[in-house]
């Protein structure tokens, strides 16, 4: 049994007691720190005399007679633990020396602990409300879990003159950052330049605008910036102006290029452990395990407070665990893509001939469709334990979706990862796929809103489970007109105002994309996205492609989907009032009663699949009345519109073959494996359906992944093995599992039987 | 894709079945075959269904192992702790020490870190009483089988050389229902739960089913398991708990009687040639192997041909 491995979360390291050192670049104050000694010191540092600095540090730390100075110096040294406790002298000593104070909660800010950072600059705030140093720690705490609170504390910042220069300059950078993060370009270069002036001003370092400004031209798609030779020329070391622009390169998704920052800033500046971790981290995500270990290594000794370095290193860890399958094995002539797979041992047999089939399934649909052929393997990695997958995704647990995609590599969660009746893995790793298409096919530029909406098109209308499948959640944000525009909707993806607002923003993509297939045609969608390709925003594409506005386009989008669903739209009291009707009836086991009330749900909204589906109650009522044959009908009609819920699916493909519909059982039964593959009685059964319907072959399969699945029931797996490759005329094959078989149950008398049969086949053969 | 497993590894044999193996026909062995099952309160609704069907599967099972005035069911709505303890001192003196007894609780327990109780309609039975119970017999073979919540706090106390104990938790600290009687049950039906195929359940392949199916619950649902079944003594696989196929009947025949032998010494050849696997090259072992088991089946078959000869005959 595999249990969860303990991961890591922000908050759960003990403070800075562990003696290590930390390693980070020495952070620019300006200002907050008002001694000349430590202040001279820094100067050489940010000017990149790091040798100098370093001796400088060491002075200060063994003859200040200031604590709060060698408290800086240990710090700028990187002793931690010795910094905290000269800090802790200093409040002792002094506890209203509120500049301190900030300074100490800087110090558990910059190793990543920062419910103790605010609860320090808290104390600072409650000495001091208006203490500039003390707003700004706050904001940025807040900001970096993107926590609304943080305008509070940096809007005074912003707004108010008289505060100090520096805490100014450093609200500008911050709102600056956040801006450029959210596509404000403009905005973001206005507040560069007041941070600028200030900065000219008091004759601080420039590097932190460089580094934003370089971003901004990043983000323009000019990426030999000129602010990169002016940041070099001040300090050669300062690893910040790549590593900056390397953070948009990856939330744009534009890993590779951020791959190439990120070494360029540990390059100049080999003790940024920032930049290692993130460097690890990317370079995981394109498949570089043994890179990425180093670097993640490099970061954790650098850096042992940081828990994504050791999150990921654990999951590296994990990697023993599982197991890379490559199709083919050998390179061929067959012009086959290659395909990998890193499986989890105990999963592997079960998924890889599924995962394998439908990659092979969706490369041919989307290399037709989108005009674009594979230039490297596709990787595709499982996770049993979600939390590992976050960890492969994020670098933190915690993480709601279900699959990722970085270029080639796709992360997932494994089918045994999730409640089979909530997750269908086949269907996810057809979404996923569908990304690697829409990321290569335009070098990474597409827009989010667009590559999801494609994904979620492809699972609707070509995926192993197809039909229009939509939560009522959405249903219930169509309804308030939540839906955004379609110039905006990156929004709902990228900063989601309301807790349902991504999985509305998904389907809303979807039926866009829907919208303008059905409307525009299939070669729309495709000229959409390589015009994406070429950099253009969603507004300008919309009205180069499909030759209207944005507004225009939203118009009749409006009106697709009133046509679409309106039924469930005009009655959504009335659906909502129905289906407590029925769950109470199904309470009440008022098996008639239900009968017209689910047909009525159904025929407002015959999509509707999910675990509530009425579909899945009318069945249930149709069964207790003995009407087999209507509870068949309606099932079938379920699994038709995309209904998956494996127990749903599996008594029908029973009943199915009860009433001797061999073909149709087994087809409903081979659906559920992309959904439950790990099912070892169901490959048993689904086995001796298709050994009966003389496919031999595919028999094998199921019961070879029945027995990789350690059934309990040996003998009967053995059997089976036996029994197929005897179907098969491989005697050889066969012989080998009946011997097995009767090695656990000499008595079994099928495999009794069956030897029988070969020995006496095999002996007519000789005479 | 699935890689078949490798036929030296799988041919390597595990202890487990060499044990079942030697003993082909456990209960004949023994004189008679008591059964008592006990049904406890079920509460709501769904207990009381539940364990009404787990019951009348123990039922049905006991009937295909001994006769009918051998076996006792005490139902929820009628049973008493007095009805039980009568019993068993009635059962003292009907039973020898070559007698095998089998008690199964199907129901809801509790424990209140000093004493366990089997709940039924007025007192309850306590983890004392059931340990009394069953040490007053003579009988040198017992099964206890406990699916209730909590059973495992009469580990100990029922713990004794003559006893197989089934119980559905590891303590009685585990006090939630158990879904182990559900299973247990269903083993008792299921051919897959017949490990060496010879059409007899035994009470380890009751508890190796139901265990198994216990873990893939928990783990299928991805939640920390609040039951861990646990099987205490040695004999369980030697202690029949159902009969999947017919009962072959005793014959007076000399082929079949020449024939039973025969498969009997294939069967102890068989026993033989396994333990002297790890003296043997894989290809040795594998050819000594197949010729013992296209023997025995022929010998199976010749019996089976037998039978339906006197079968036409009579």
């Amino acid at each position: 049994m595999r249990t969860n491995r303990t991961v890591v979360g922000c908050t759960t390291f003990l403070a800075l007691l562990s003696g290590l050192p930390a390693a980070f670049a020495r952070d620019i104050h300006y200002g907050a720190i008002f001694d000349d000694d430590v202040i001279a010191c820094d100067q050489l540092h940010w000017r990149g005399q790091i040798e100098e600095s370093r001796e400088c540090y060491s002075e200060l730390l063994r003859n200040s007679d200031s604590l709060a100075a060698r408290a800086e110096a240990a710090w700028a040294l990187k002793d931690l633990q010795t910094a905290n406790s000269l800090f802790q002298q200093a409040m002792r000593l002094n506890p209203d020396d509120v500049v301190t104070r900030v300074r100490w909660g800087d110090l558990y800010a910059d190793s990543h602990q920062d419910a103790e950072a605010m609860e320090i600059y808290r104390e600072a705030l409650e000495r001091d409300e208006n203490d500039p140093f003390a707003q700004l720690g706050a904001a940025r705490v807040l900001a970096g879990s993107f926590d609304d609170a943080a305008n509070a504390f940096l809007t005074p910042l912003l707004t108010d003159p008289t505060k100090a220069d520096g805490a100014r300059v450093g609200a500008l950078l911050l709102s600056a950052r956040v801006a450029l993060e959210n596509g404000r370009r403009d905005e973001a270069v206005d507040a560069l330049d007041d941070a600028e002036e200030i900065v000219n001003r008091n004759d601080w370092p420039p590097l932190e605008i460089f580094a934003l400004r370089a971003a901004a031209d990043l983000l323009n798609n000019v990426t030999e910036s000129s602010w990169t030779e002016a940041s070099l020329e001040y300090n050669p070391h300062y690893g910040g102006i790549y590593e900056v622009p390397a953070h948009f390169y990856v939330i744009t998704r534009r890993y590779r290029g951020a791959i190439d920052l990120y070494q360029k800033a540990v390059d100049i500046d080999s003790s940024l452990a920032s930049a290692h971790e993130e460097l690890g981290v990317n370079l995981l995500r394109d498949n570089q395990v043994s890179r990425a270990r180093k670097h993640l290594v490099t970061a954790h000794d650098q850096d042992p407070f940081s828990p994504i370095a050791v999150n990921t290193l654990r999951l590296l860890d994990s990697f023993a665990n599982f197991t890379l399958i490559n199709d083919p094995e050998m390179p061929n002539d067959a012009g086959l893509e290659p395909v990998t797979l890193r499986l989890h041992k105990e999963e592997a047999a079960a998924i890889a001939p599924y995962a394998i089939q439908l990659t092979r399934d969706s490369i041919k649909e989307f290399t037709e469709r989108y005009n674009f052929q594979l230039r490297e393997p596709v990787i595709i990695e499982m996770y049993p334990d979600h939390e590992d997958f976050a960890v492969r995704t994020a670098g933190m647990p915690g993480l709601g979706i279900l699959g990722a995609t970085f270029g080639y590599v796709v992360a997932m969660d494994s089918p045994s990862g999730r409640p089979p009746e909530h997750f269908q893995w086949g269907t996810t790793l057809w979404h996923e796929l569908a990304h690697v298409f829409t990321l290569e096919a335009t070098d990474h530029l597409v827009p989010r809103w667009f590559s999801e909406g494609i994904s979620v098109f492809e699972e609707w209308r070509s995926g192993p489970n197809p039909g229009v499948r939509i939560p009522m959640s959405v249903y219930n944000a169509m309804n308030d007109d939540r839906f955004l525009p379609v110039a905006e909707l990156d929004e709902g993806f990228l900063r989601p105002t309301y807790e349902e607002q991504i999985i509305v923003s998904y389907m809303q993509a979807g039926l866009v994309c829907l919208y303008i297939d059905s409307e525009y045609g299939a070669e729309s969608l495709r000229a959409l996205l390589y015009k994406f390709g070429e950099g253009t925003l969603t507004g300008e594409a919309i009205e180069a492609v499909l030759g209207i506005s944005p507004e225009e386009f939203d118009k009749g989008f409006d009106r697709y989907v009133r046509s679409e669903h309106g039924a469930i739209l005009d009655n959504f009291e009335d659906w909502h009032r129905t289906q407590l009707s029925i769950q109470q009836k199904l309470s009440d086991e008022d098996w008639s009663g239900i009968i017209e009330l689910a047909k009525h749900l159904i025929s407002l909204l015959p999509g509707y699949i999910e675990p509530d589906s009425p579909y899945l109650a009318l069945a249930h009522a149709h069964d207790e009345l003995g009407e087999r044959q209507k509870a068949i009908a309606v099932l079938e009609t379920f699994s038709a519109n995309g209904g998956y819920d494996p127990a749903a699916l599996k008594r029908l493909g029973h009943w199915l073959y009860e009433v001797n519909r061999l073909s149709d059982a087994i087809d409903i039964l081979q659906s559920v494996n992309l959904v439950d593959p790990l099912d070892q009685e169901l490959h048993g059964a689904l086995g001796d359906m298709l050994l009966e319907d003389q496919r031999a072959e595919e028999a094998l399969l199921e019961y070879s992944i029945a027995l990789a699945l350690n059934p309990h029931d040996k003998a009967t797996a053995y059997y089976r093995m036996a029994n197929a490759y005897h179907e098969l005329g491989n005697d050889e094959q066969s012989q080998n599992y009946l011997l097995q078989a009767l090695d656990v149950a000499p008595n079994f008398r099928p495999a009794q039987r069956l030897l029988l049969d070969l020995m006496r086949a095999d002996s007519d053969n000789q005479h | 894709m699935a890689v078949a497993p490798s036929l030296e590894h799988d041919l390597k044999f595990s202890s487990r079945f060499i044990a079942g193996f030697l003993i082909c026909a456990p209960f004949t062995a023994f004189s008679a075959m008591h059964v008592v099952v006990v049904e406890g309160l079920g509460g709501e609704a769904r207990y009381i269904e539940q364990f009404a069907e787990q019951v009348a599967v123990l039922e049905s099972a006991a009937q295909s192992l001994t006769d009918e005035n051998q076996i006792r069911v005490f139902r929820a709505d009628d049973v008493s702790r007095d009805e039980v303890l009568q019993y068993f001192a009635d059962l003292k003196s009907a039973t020898t020490n070559s007698d095998q007894v089998a008690l199964f609780l199907i129901g809801h327990g509790s424990y209140d870190d000093h004493e366990y109780k089997f709940n039924i309609p007025g007192p309850d039975l306590t983890g004392e009483d059931i340990a009394e119970m069953l040490n007053s017999l003579p009988s040198t073979s017992q099964l206890l089988v406990n699916t209730s919540s909590a059973s495992g706090a009469i580990a100990e106390l029922a713990a004794n050389e003559n006893r197989m104990l089934i119980l559905a938790t590891k303590s009685g600290v585990e006090r939630h229902a158990t879904r182990f009687g559900g299973y247990f049950a269903a083993a008792l039906q299921d051919p897959s739960a017949d490990i060496d195929k010879n059409q007899v359940i035994s009470a380890a392949e009751a508890f190796s089913f139901a265990e198994r199916q216990v873990d893939d619950y928990f783990e299928r649902n991805g939640q920390l398991a609040t039951e861990h079944p646990r099987l205490e003594g040695n004999r369980a696989d030697r202690f029949s708990v159902a009969r999947l196929g017919e009962v072959r009947r005793d014959t007076a025949d000399s082929v079949l009687t020449d024939l039973i032998a025969e498969r009997d010494e294939i069967n102890a050849m068989i026993n033989s040639l396994r333990l002297e696997q790890d003296n043997m090259t894989p290809e040795n072992y594998r050819s000594a192997l197949l010729r013992h088991m296209v023997r025995l089946a022929e010998t199976e078959e010749a019996i089976e041909a037998r039978e339906t000869e006197l079968g036409d005959e009579n």
